[in-house]
């Protein structure tokens, strides 16, 4: 196991080992770089994960306090869990799913496409479609996704039964397991899924992509990663030039280490990200590192999202099988004839009875609860992923009075629908409704959000750096040696579930950050 | 941890918790061991298990009679009217995980729980749905 000294200041500290952090160090590894990954959480594998939600919720979740506010749902039925989001070794890469769409074209230029939307903060990102693409190609490649690249197509489950015969009689075309970050046959070293429902919690067989299978284990490889868990960074240090100079972290012991860089690499989520630099105030920054624009924490995005149920008089098993392999994209398109700016897919999506009853219906008792449930065997689920609008004021904030195990401020998280939010997820939870009415669902059931696992744009990037926190490549237009390597940079959030993208541009990033320190330009 | 309740307290809360969470299909252990739930839950947090005390209490002098003499469609009228008292709202977050992880309810429920240690379902039904037709699974839209 590598280690690197404490005082050595030619390192790369990336933290954070999700979906950014985890193949930025992967990448930085292969490329010759000593890399050192702060992770806040413990170093779980495959053995130690549960099949079992709240169990696995327990060993995997942020659950750290953090607050939230707003007239958002969340902020009235989860007031302590705004996010659900994991804190170990692969951070959320261990939780998500696995779905691979792409942005179009159109959601990298979202202001100049949807106009002057009231009370949206809309911006055009720094790069366009064909510059991402080759780096989409590459993470696609790496994480096996199917249907693509010659990789094959998950087959059908259940669930993806009622699912697409409802897409087929509604009208929809675009429809199919996949695109899906999970081996449908063995690739790169790990097995084919063999179909055990339990994704979500961390997958016990290794078959979906995650950094904690996949790029962490390369990474190691090349005996250039200094991978530390339990290792909770609190401060990012700089210098009086303004250049990160390192980070002071937490160490599983309780004691406060001091980690010399030469480069300082962001990726702890959306939320997480934002609070460090915020908490990393200094007199040289006093409104938080990296915050001369005032945007750190703004703009903070969660797509937009619902869940539909559909109950037959016939058995489904929505839990058996691949929670996620399903996907409609027909609503994706361009068309703001519909009453909305941007587009959304339909997912399937199972849960198990615990959090079924759980999440349903928030809050709910009673009749109107248990009737629902009665019906669980016969249950189908998708759930909705729509571009949300980001407004300056959805935000994070440090928390004035709440503070973690180490005495610093949790973020607290502000969020309001945008109207547009709102005429979307309507207009899904109705086009959710046809597609299962269409295949004879005898009740059909709305969910409105869970706590929210796609946390985007607190540092969004921008080209004039009075209007976000980082530049094209991730690098924070206030301090040359810092980069921010998450959905954090998101400018807009597309309709897209975040994790293809965020990975190639952690690919890009990486790349960018080797040209440039080879070169020693900075 | 043992709490102050009375047995006879102890059967008023498995009573409200079958008025809370009524489904004909569950039998009585699975609401007795989430009423031990919602007892161990109130043995480790004060507050709690003050509320449990005095809201157990209070709900036998909602009617005439005690609250487990009550027909079904009473008790539940009488938990509405409950609703959202710091009482019924803190025995009802313990109770909605704790019978909705019961083993028992999920075996009612046609759910199968922990596969992978059997294989997962891949030999194993994931996709025995034989009332509709098998879908195509690949899209007729070229890929972006």
């Amino acid at each position: 196991m590598t280690r690197f000294d404490h005082d050595d200041s030619d390192v790369v500290v990336v933290v954070g080992s999700g979906a950014g952090g985890g193949t930025l160090a992967n990448e930085l590894c292969r490329r010759g770089f000593k890399t050192v990954v702060l992770e806040a959480g413990p170093h779980l594998t495959g053995a130690d994960y549960h099949n079992d939600e709240w169990k696995a919720f327990d060993q995997m979740a942020w659950t750290d306090p953090r607050t939230a506010t707003g007239s958002w749902g969340i902020a009235r039925d989860f007031p302590t869990l705004p996010a659900w989001i994991v804190k170990a070794v692969g951070g959320t890469s261990t939780h998500w799913a696995g779905a691979c769409p792409r942005f179009k074209a159109h959601e990298l230029t979202a202001r100049s496409t949807y106009g002057d939307l009231d009370g949206a903060n809309l911006l055009d990102w720094p790069i366009t479609l064909s510059e991402l693409e080759p780096y989409y190609d590459r993470a696609e490649i790496k994480m096996g996704v199917s249907h693509r690249h010659g990789r094959p197509p998950l087959p059908a489950n259940n669930n993806y039964k009622v699912f697409a015969n409802g897409a087929e009689k509604v009208g929809y075309r675009d429809y199919a397991t996949g695109p899906y970050a999970t081996n449908a046959e063995p690739y790169d070293g790990r097995p084919a899924t063999v179909q055990d429902g339990f994704n979500f919690q961390g997958d016990k067989h290794g078959s979906k992509w995650s950094t904690l299978v996949a790029e962490l284990p390369k990474a190691e490889a090349t005996g250039l990663l200094d991978l530390r868990p339990e290792s909770h960074v609190v401060q990012i240090l700089h210098d009086s030039t303004g250049r990160a100079t390192g980070v002071l972290y937490v160490d599983r012991d309780g004691s406060l280490r001091r980690q010399r860089a030469a480069v300082v690499c962001v990726a702890g989520n959306s939320i997480e990200s934002a609070r460090l630099l915020l908490l990393s105030a200094s007199a040289g920054f006093p409104d938080g590192l990296a915050n001369s624009s005032g945007q750190v924490g703004r703009n903070y995005m969660r797509h937009t999202t619902a869940t539909v149920w559909g109950q037959f008089d016939k058995p489904v098993r929505m839990y058996r099988g691949e929670t996620m392999a399903g996907v409609i994209a027909d609503e994706s398109r361009l068309d703001t004839d519909r009453g909305f700016v941007g587009g959304y897919y339909m997912e399937t999506i199972a849960l198990g009875p615990a959090f079924f009853a759980k999440f349903v219906a928030p809050g709910s008792w009673g009749p109107s609860l248990t009737e629902i449930v009665d019906g669980y065997l016969n249950t189908a689920g998708m759930w909705i992923v729509g571009e949300d609008m980001p407004q300056e004021t959805n935000r994070v904030t440090l928390s004035g009075g709440t503070v973690d195990a180490h005495g610093l401020p949790v973020a607290n998280v502000h969020f309001d629908d945008h109207a547009n939010d709102v005429a979307m997820r309507s207009h899904a939870q109705r086009q959710g409704a046809a597609v299962y009415n269409a295949v004879g669902a005898t009740r059909v059931v709305e969910t409105p959000p869970y706590p929210s696992t796609h946390n985007l744009g607190t540092c969004r990037m921008s080209r004039r750096p009075g209007d976000g926190v980082v530049d094209r490549f991730g690098r924070a237009h206030d301090v040359p040696n810092l980069f921010v390597s998450d959905g954090s940079v998101f400018t807009t959030g597309a309709a897209a579930n975040p994790t293809l993208t965020i990975v190639a541009l952690a690919i890009r990033q990486a790349e960018y950050i080797a040209t440039e320190y080879r070169t020693g330009s900075s | 941890m043992r709490t102050l309740m009375s047995d006879g307290q102890r059967r008023t809360l498995v009573d409200l918790l079958r008025a809370a969470f009524p489904h004909r299909t569950f039998p009585l252990g699975p609401y007795e061991r989430t009423a031990g739930a919602v007892a161990d839950a109130a043995a480790a947090d004060p507050r709690l298990h003050a509320l449990l005390l005095q809201g157990l209490s209070d709900l036998d002098e909602q009617r005439d009679v005690a609250f487990s003499q009550l027909d079904g469609e009473t008790a539940g009228v009488v938990l509405r009217e409950l609703t959202g008292t710091p009482f019924l709202t803190a025995v009802l977050d313990v109770a909605i995980v704790a019978l909705y992880d019961d083993h028992e309810v999920w075996d009612v429920l046609g759910y199968e729980g922990a596969s992978y240690d059997k294989g997962g379902y891949v030999d194993r039904g994931f996709d025995d749905l034989d009332w509709l037709p098998d879908p195509r699974i690949e899209s007729q839209e070229a890929p972006a």
